[in-house]
């Protein structure tokens, strides 16, 4: 629609520029706004008939106002534009005339401009419509940009090596056109007439053809005249606010007289200066003199030394300045005695100090020789003399030793700030998790197995957790109901049990007990009939395989007739026994040195067999490996030595505890931790990945620890000791190996008796499938402690 | 309970009101009472309106909710304004009234149901099932078990001719013992089992039978629950139960069962399971766990977590859907499955001092439930208030089993080897 429009008003324009073509030189020195104002008017009119109803013109931008403020229709170019289109049209009709003329003059400065102009002045008719599409199509392409670069004002060589140019105001890159090859560019230049109208837009990556008004716009730049063409320099000045005829003047008083004439006063005032100039009482440009002495022992913390140091040490601060050095100062700086005085904040001289007191200060003989008499510290600072005249006053006897003394602080003054940190204690505290987030684990006693008469030395639990085995210094051996706290089962033996063991294997319900020189496997009867009957033929000595000439020496087979099991007997009393983890082989540990204290029977084929190892020390407890086959760890009192059972060598690792005496030891089920308990009632945590040093070594109990535990599943350990407590620990052993163990105190567990005879707790076990603690004690009572 | 001067100040208007009968069912009249009375005192002045010759202990509710402190407190914590005249319902004291003699068993009694009116049941450690059918009279032994018996239950309790008991015991097995009802005389019969059930691998901890059905399930330190068929799957071999008597030796005529299904989901022993409804199954375990299985796809519906080993499991309550659990610590707690996105327990009652060994659901009361604890006490409970309605506390040691009798009494048997019967509880 605008469209149509607008080549209405060409086909209009055409016929007037035809009219008015006859006299193109009529008016040759208006050419400039007159083209202008061609511009103008037909931009304006597109405005208009864009939005005509907005009269949007009021806003419109600069050059349109510019080339309104020197025509005469300033007012209706704004208020009544529409009617005023013909009119204006008549006028871009005479520009149109006239610009032509204006390229024909210009051709001759501008070869390409030449050519170009010869086509156009052919279809000079048509020029006018297509120039107007042009500028239509430019202002309308404001709206549907092409994407459009966001960089910015940065150099453009940033993006050289990119593949973009840039990016859309979306965010979105803008990738560059592929480069043309040059020959094909520069055919393409050659084909294409309108080629010298074409730039490169290096910021947009595009090429741009000049419309015809752009081309002339950059023209005029580079005549160094104003850009745009309807700007006029030399409009003639407009008087807006003349006065003269108008009815209300401002003032209509008349000028008084004194605006006309000299001040007789500013003359007055100039002749003063320059009679005083003249007599030199003022003086210019006086440099300011610095003083060459300063305050050498003022207290400077406040001047601007401060501020030239980054790290200023201020001198340090007379102590008892003497009467010299107040002299000094005030010497040194020509400052009355008053104001240092004042400066130091010390009180005037008194009559006392005078050269020459009145008798009644003068101390006498015997005063003096009580002075001596004091102490040092005691003595007055002054003793007041007298002397006839100030002649005859001597030097300060101090002052070559005050003066030295205070050389030695400046000179002994220290040249490095000490940083003083204050530190809160409990911040150094390490960092541990509430106890709250570590639940659960064990804290509260509900259940108590009661039966055994003497001390309970051994638990065991069964690896379901149903049941639990102990062992008791009266000499029997009793399986209990977890869940009720029923004695299911007794066996009552002469001498008090060491130990007990379950067999870990679930299907094998048998028992391990040491018990002075014997080693009695006992049998449960709590499994299924299938199992019942295995375990039956296991038990069952046959013909026993003829056993090693050493081992023989220490250990025989029996038949228990009893209690229908297994009783190896020893040369030395049993103290512990262990299960491998398979459950085929047990190890016994025997208060014997060397090769003797550790033995490892085999039950499925009834073998015994000594350790090939020579130990230092008497063994104390044995442990398997949980997933290692042939990795045996022993300690001994002192130390703790891994052991590869296959390969029969030297210990592959030795732990140094630093501990007096090893009590018990427990292995992590992850295999690679163990904890130690001692005597001393230490519990070290070993790495054994680690390092053979403790990783962390606690010491909670006051007295000897009797037993150390893990937990198969959830990351609890616990110790158990003589002082009848136990203590739980949550130790979270990560598999990220570069993350040390965590280590909590978690909870003491008291309950059992404490009397003095008694031997506390003797050891403790965790339930394999819950967070719960059995604890034996001396007692006689088994405690189960649950969360 | 006469008003002093002082006390003028501190009055309230009341209104009794009840459900109860007619001999308990006071005047509607407002009275003025105290506002510092306790429920004794509640007690003592509805008792002088009724004027029955007997005293009688009453309970009181305000809003649904049990006065467990003087009125004025009561009154002050719930925020309910002394200034109108205030409703007080009354309901009969639940607490025994009677203490019934004790049952001397041989061992530890660790299993009792009381779900049949006419009988008790009782498992004992010495592997012998009873059935009592008033307290201290014994009327027949169910023998059979070579281990403890763990749980016991009707598996057919409305049969005319006589009913179906389940054993469950440590010796891995269950058994079904047939029981003739019209027994008279002083004599105790011995009932041999007319099927074992074996299948499982270790104890058997728990059974329950299925409602109106011919199922029990089981569940085991195995980790499974199995399902069982209680029939006696050909006709030959049934015997009745009055031939069956005479010749309790006759082990060869016995049959065997194997499991229909087994129910695979908990990691460690079941320690209770519970039939409820035709196909839904509740159980719990040491896993810390409360399940409930679908019976028809054997998938587990519901996971409770509650953080404990879990002893026993219990449904019931308002529409018999609250689950109450209690375990390896003192607080019995009920979840409520119905309530969407959490599975925090809605009440916990945490009055024991010991593990929980049981706890049951009155039967007809969707309030009232009883738990059973190690610490030797028996605590009956209301969701309306968070104290303990009563305690019984004859047990001398811990209390294993404990349930619901003919509505009104709590049968309850411990490791004092007695069952104890308290009767009139008037709920």
């Amino acid at each position: 629609m605008t469209k149509k429009k607008s080549q209405a008003a060409n086909e209009d324009q055409t016929i007037e520029t035809n009219k008015k073509s006859v006299s193109p030189a009529l008016k040759p020195q208006k050419e400039k706004p007159v083209v202008a104002k061609q511009v103008k008017s037909s931009k304006e009119e597109e405005d208009l008939l864009l939005d005509s109803d907005s009269g949007a013109d009021s806003d419109y931008d600069g050059d349109s106002l510019s080339g309104s403020l020197n025509s005469d229709d300033f007012d209706s170019d704004i208020f009544d534009s529409e009617d005023d289109a013909s009119q204006r049209e008549t006028e871009g009709g005479d520009g149109e005339a006239s610009e032509d003329e204006l390229h024909g003059h210009e051709g001759s400065d501008d070869d390409e401009v030449d050519s170009e102009n010869g086509e156009e002045e052919d279809g000079s008719d048509d020029e006018g419509s297509e120039e107007r599409e042009v500028a239509e199509e430019s202002d309308s392409s404001e709206d549907e940009v092409a994407p459009r670069n966001t960089v910015g004002d940065v150099p453009l060589e940033w993006y050289k090596d990119e593949k973009h140019i840039g990016y859309d105001i979306t965010g979105k890159k803008i990738t560059k056109k592929e480069k043309q090859d040059k020959l094909d560019s520069f055919l393409a230049t050659m084909d294409d007439s309108k080629n010298w109208r074409k730039i490169y837009d290096e910021y947009n990556d595009e090429e741009v053809e000049l419309t015809k008004e752009e081309s002339k716009l950059i023209r005029r730049m580079l005549k160094g005249e104003a850009p745009h063409a309807d700007f006029d320099p030399y409009a003639p000045y407009v008087d807006w606010f003349k006065w003269d005829d108008a009815i209300h003047p401002l003032s209509s008083a008349p000028e008084p007289k004194r605006r006309f004439i000299p001040s007789k006063w500013e003359a007055k005032k100039v002749v003063k200066y320059v009679r005083a100039i003249r007599k030199g009482l003022i003086k210019f440009d006086k440099p300011e003199e610095e003083p060459n002495v300063y305050l050498l022992w003022g207290d400077d913390s406040t001047s601007d030394q401060k501020s030239k140091h980054l790290t200023y040490i201020p001198p340090p601060k007379l102590k008892l300045p003497g009467s010299v050095t107040y002299l000094f100062i005030c010497f040194s700086s020509r400052i009355p005695f008053s104001e240092v005085f004042n400066l130091y904040n010390l009180a005037f001289p008194g009559h006392e100090e005078s050269y020459n007191p009145s008798l009644e200060y003068i101390p006498t003989e015997e005063e003096i020789a009580a002075y001596e008499l004091m102490f040092e510290e005691d003595r007055p600072k002054f003793i007041p003399k007298r002397f006839t005249s100030l002649r005859s006053i001597p030097a300060y006897e101090n002052a070559l030793k005050e003066l030295f003394a205070r050389c030695l602080d400046l000179y002994l003054c220290p040249r490095v700030r000490k940083k003083r940190i204050n530190i809160d204690p409990e911040s150094l505290k390490p960092k541990l998790p509430s106890r709250k987030d570590l639940r659960p684990y064990p804290n509260s006693c509900y259940l108590e197995y009661k039966g055994h008469t003497g001390a309970v030395t051994s638990l065991s639990p069964d690896c379901s957790g149903q049941w639990i085995a102990s062992g008791s210094a009266d000499g029997s051996v009793r399986i209990w109901e977890v869940e009720t706290g029923r004695c299911l089962k007794v066996w009552q033996f002469k001498e008090p049990v060491k130990c007990v063991a379950w067999n870990p294997l679930p299907d094998f319900p048998i028992l391990a007990v040491a018990m002075g020189q014997d080693l009695v496997i006992l049998n449960t009867e709590l499994g299924t009939d299938e199992e019942q009957q295995k375990i039956e033929e296991l038990l069952r000595l046959g013909s026993l395989p003829e056993l090693d000439e050493s081992a023989a020496a220490i250990v025989s087979w029996h038949q228990d007739e009893t209690f229908g099991g297994i009783k190896i007997r020893h040369f030395k009393n049993v103290s512990f026994v262990d299960w491998h983890p398979r459950g085929d082989y047990l190890s016994a540990v025997m208060s014997a040195g060397e090769t003797r204290g550790v033995v490892i029977h085999q039950l499925s084929v009834h073998k015994t067999q000594r350790l090939p190892i020579k130990m230092r020390g008497l063994p104390v407890c044995t442990l398997f490996h949980p997933h290692h086959r042939g990795m045996f760890i022993i300690a001994t009192k002192k130390n703790v030595r891994v052991f590869n059972l296959q390969k029969k060598e030297l210990p592959i690792k030795k732990l140094e505890t630093g501990l007096r005496e090893i009590s018990s030891m427990a292995i992590h089920p992850g295999g690679d931790n163990l904890i130690v308990g001692s005597k001393e009632g230490k519990m070290c945590w070993f790495d054994m990945d680690l390092s053979s040093k403790p990783y962390k070594t606690l010491k909670n109990h006051p007295k000897d620890i009797t037993n150390v535990a893990f937990h198969r599943s959830y990351p609890l350990f616990a110790s158990c000791s003589e002082d009848s407590t136990a203590y739980v620990f949550h130790g979270k052993v990560y598999s990220d190996l570069n993350e040390n163990p965590l280590i909590v105190p978690l909870e003491i567990l008291r309950g059992h008796s404490t009397s003095s005879s008694n031997r506390g707790v003797l050891d403790c076990k965790f339930h394999p499938r819950q967070p719960w603690l059995f604890t034996a004690g001396a007692d006689s009572v088994i405690k189960l402690y649950c969360h | 309970m006469d008003g002093q001067g002082e006390d003028a100040s501190k009055v309230i208007h009341v209104k009794f009101v009840t459900k109860l009968d007619s001999p308990f069912k006071a005047p509607v009249t407002s009275v003025v009472i105290p506002s510092n009375v306790t429920r004794l005192g509640l007690s003592s002045i509805v008792n002088s309106l009724l004027t029955l010759e007997k005293h009688e202990a009453f309970d009181f509710l305000i809003d649904g909710e049990l006065i467990r402190m003087s009125l004025e407190q009561f009154l002050l914590a719930k925020g309910i304004s002394a200034e109108r005249t205030l409703e007080i319902e009354y309901i009969r004291a639940v607490a025994p009234r009677k203490e019934e003699k004790p049952s001397l068993h041989d061992d530890w009694v660790s299993a009792v149901d009381g779900s049949s009116p006419r009988f008790v049941l009782t498992g004992c450690y010495d592997g012998l099932g009873r059935i009592w059918s008033s307290p201290g009279s014994c009327t027949h032994i169910l023998e059979g078990h070579t281990g403890a018996i763990s749980s016991i239950a009707f598996a057919n309790s409305e049969g005319a001719e006589g009913v179906t008991v389940a054993t469950a015991s440590k010796d891995r097995t269950l058994r079904l013992f047939k029981v003739g009802t019209d027994e008279s005389g002083d004599s105790t019969a011995r009932v041999g089992a007319y099927k074992i059930l074996r299948g499982h691998k270790a104890s058997v901890t728990t059974v329950a039978a299925q409602k109106y059905g011919s199922k029990v399930c089981s569940g085991s330190w195995d980790c499974t629950i199995n399902l069982w068929d209680t029939n006696e799957s050909t006709s030959e071999l049934s015997v009745p139960g009055k031939k069956r008597k005479g010749n309790n030796q006759a082990e060869e005529s016995q049959l065997e069962g194997e499991a229909d299904t087994t129910l695979i989901g908990h990691t460690q022993c079941v320690s209770s399971v519970v039939w409820p409804e035709l196909d839904v199954i509740y159980s719990c375990s040491w896993d810390h766990s409360v399940r409930r299985w679908d019976v028809e796809t054997g998938k587990d519906t519901l996971n409770l977590f509650s953080g404990k080993a879990l002893n026993t499991v219990d449904v019931g309550g308002e529409g018999s859907a609250l689950v109450a659990a209690g375990g390896s610590d003192p607080i019995l707690r009920v979840w409520d499955p119905r309530k969407p996105g959490t599975s925090a327990p809605v009440f916990q009652f945490a009055s024991h001092s010991s593990w929980i060994s049981a706890c049951k659901w009155h039967k007809s009361s969707w309030f009232h439930l009883l738990s059973a604890s190690y610490d030797g006490k028996i605590m009956l409970w209301d969701l309306r208030t968070a104290w303990p309605l009563s305690i019984i506390d004859t047990h001398k040691d811990k209390v294993l089993c404990a349930d619901w009798w003919k509505g009104d009494s709590v049968v309850s048997g411990g490791a004092d080897s007695n069952l104890r019967v308290s009767t009139g509880i008037s709920i």
